[in-house]
């Protein structure tokens, strides 16, 4: 039937040509799995945007309601809470997919004459999918959008002379409110959609008019050839479909919950911003002073001028990796310099003490030998015996707790404080929890 | 694959573009990762779409006032503030429901909204009918359209007593129809 139907379009349309044209592309040396990068990215453009639609038809950009519309969706709409986890992990496949797509052609030497258009309409198409990260995380306005955002637009801040004009310019004036919301939430969704989409049609334009690069030496790639379909596209479609399992099972098992609402006051909030900057993040945290700069923009002004003019800059004509030592080498330098900064970051970042399990098994404990019938933390429990609620300033010493538990007439003699039989891993909990009760929570 | 295969490389240059079953297996592999995905797409953002469509107004008991505040058979406009929620928005509106003690204990709670089209009416003590001040629709104690344009009496809504108190379920009823239809 789909194949009468296209006959019967084809005898009006003249159809044929145009499926050559886009399915029997020649492939020098034929198809390869090492060549489905652009099409994965392509296809989580198209992931992005339709599940964005649909996250388009709760979201309400203003600070009254998009936190509120968020949860909405997070909450209250069916699978509400699974587009929206597409949306977030397609993000971050669209970056490794990039990345890849990247790493692939420069290994190839892929943006070598007579392909630079290419590549540098390429770098214009990766700093746009980057735009659309940086605008798209604020608009669930909440604790970490908020004050990562804020962050971001005073780094634009310090470039100098214009730096305070371009950071008002993207917060809609002084301060970072409605007016950036709606402006970032409009940048988002129409105006990034619409230059992302021109930017691909020239990148796939330049694409078919100077033709696919192939393998590095001329001898392979004239050993044999291949059109595009059905081999490479078969090839495409696995590894697509493979991303997309992926995604869904990271939006299904992974929930994202949202911090607190964006409070403008609350200037102890400290956000970490998306995986995928954080290697800049831990950067950032090694230049103060008059260096300052230097990183938050002469930096990254240099290192995206270098990836934009590269097939400029790199002319060996030679495109093997293996005779390219220079550029290979610059090539794993600038990636380990940057896994550098994550892996450090992604450290740093879990070293910071976060909620300890113990704590949690210790309230347990706590809840269950009825502690509450004497003890008070803030306001809730008896009050014969002492006040607990910041026992962990009072009392920082964890022997002194567990000794107390093993018996108290030991450390505290003359107290109606009965032993309870606990074992030593119990102990440890219940003082852990003990040690957690502070006056800052 | 056990079949026999067309030469997949031609020495010497080329085309080596698979044909035959071959090519039929990529079709279909491609044509189920298609699907696949698509249908894995679909049903998500399917669902968001119609979420709304599929949920019905929860209505909630509402407490208008004591019952011993009632006198027996004199109809007694109780106000009250319900909650309503539209989608991520709360809001508060204050309804009025018109209720009626009758002689023999019941209570009959009735919509504000008069049946005609729909203006809000009120009870007139002297002549001892509810009246509605847009087209002259009047009803009696029990809601029976007694003159006017008015197709039907008027729209009781559920109520019960806990308590002391009386618990009403606001609703609203489309006007102008011969029989009471929930909107």
């Amino acid at each position: 039937m789909p194949s009468r139907i296209y006959e019967w379009l084809d005898t009006r349309l003249n159809l044929k040509p145009v499926q050559r044209t886009l399915l029997d592309e020649p492939i020098p040396g034929g198809a390869s799995w090492i060549y489905v990068f652009g099409s994965v990215t392509l296809f989580l453009f198209v992931l992005q945007a339709a599940t964005g639609m649909f996250l388009a038809l709760y979201y309400a950009p203003t600070p009254d309601h998009a936190y509120d519309s968020v949860r909405f969706i997070e909450t209250e709409v069916t699978l509400g809470w699974l587009v929206r986890g597409l949306h977030h992990w397609g993000a971050s496949a669209m970056v490794v997919a990039i990345g890849l797509h990247m790493l692939q052609t420069f290994l190839y030497g892929a943006y070598k004459s007579p392909r630079e258009v290419m590549w540098m309409v390429g770098v214009m198409l990766f700093l746009l999918v980057m735009t659309f990260a940086f605008t798209g995380y604020l608009l669930p306005w909440d604790q970490t959008a908020y004050w990562a955002t804020q962050i971001g637009i005073n780094m634009v801040g310090t470039v100098p002379l214009m730096g305070d004009f371009a950071s008002r310019v993207l917060r809609g004036g002084e301060i970072l409110g409605a007016l950036t919301l709606s402006r970032f939430f409009a940048i988002h969704v129409l105006f990034l959609p619409a230059i992302l989409i021109a930017g691909i049609a020239i990148h796939l334009f330049v694409l078919r008019r100077v033709g696919p690069a192939g393998p590095w030496t001329d001898e392979r790639a004239s050993l044999s050839a291949e059109t595009f379909a059905p081999r490479q596209v078969y090839m495409d479609a696995v590894v697509i479909a493979g991303v997309f399992l992926a995604v869904a099972a990271l939006a299904i098992s992974i929930p994202l919950p949202l911090t607190d609402k964006a409070n403008p006051s609350d200037t102890s909030f400290v956000p970490v911003p998306e995986w995928y900057f954080l290697f800049y993040y831990e950067l950032l945290k090694y230049v103060h002073g008059p260096l300052e700069p230097v990183a938050t923009w002469v930096l990254p002004l240099c290192v995206i001028l270098i990836m934009l003019f590269w097939p400029f800059i790199d002319r060996n004509p030679v495109r093997n990796p293996i005779r390219r030592p220079v550029a290979l080498g610059g090539g794993i330098l600038f990636l380990l310099v940057v896994f550098g900064l994550l892996g450090i970051s992604i450290k740093n970042l879990y070293a910071v003490p976060r909620a300890d399990p113990s704590v949690a098994r210790g309230r347990a404990i706590y809840a269950q030998l009825g502690c509450v019938g004497c003890h008070r933390i803030h306001g809730e429990g008896g009050a014969v015996a002492p006040d607990l609620s910041a026992v962990g300033d009072t009392r920082p010493d964890r022997e002194w707790h567990v000794k107390h538990f093993r018996d108290p007439q030991s450390v505290s003699p003359g107290t109606f404080m009965p032993k309870f039989p606990l074992s030593d891993e119990q102990l440890h909990d219940l003082t852990s929890y003990m040690l957690s009760l502070k006056r800052a929570t | 694959m056990g079949h026999v295969e067309q030469p997949d490389e031609q020495p010497g240059g080329g085309f080596s573009t698979p044909v035959g079953s071959r090519r039929t297996f990529f079709h279909w592999v491609t044509a189920a990762a298609a699907g696949l995905v698509g249908l894995g797409l679909a049903i998500p953002l399917f669902s968001t779409l119609i979420s709304p469509a599929l949920r019905r107004r929860r209505r909630d008991w509402v407490d208008v006032g004591a019952i011993d505040d009632l006198p027996s058979g004199q109809p007694r406009q109780l106000d009250h503030v319900t909650s309503i929620r539209d989608g991520w928005l709360e809001t508060t509106s204050r309804k009025a429901v018109w209720a009626v003690k009758q002689p023999q204990g019941g209570i009959t709670v009735f919509s504000p909204i008069c049946t005609h089209l729909g203006c809000g009416y009120r009870w007139d003590d002297s002549e001892q009918k509810f009246l509605c001040p847009c087209h002259g629709s009047s009803f009696d104690v029990n809601g029976q359209v007694v003159g006017g344009p008015a197709p039907r009496p008027l729209d009781t809504l559920p109520s019960k007593v806990e308590g002391g108190r009386l618990l009403v379920m606001y609703k609203d009823f489309k006007s102008g129809l011969p029989r009471s239809v929930e909107t």
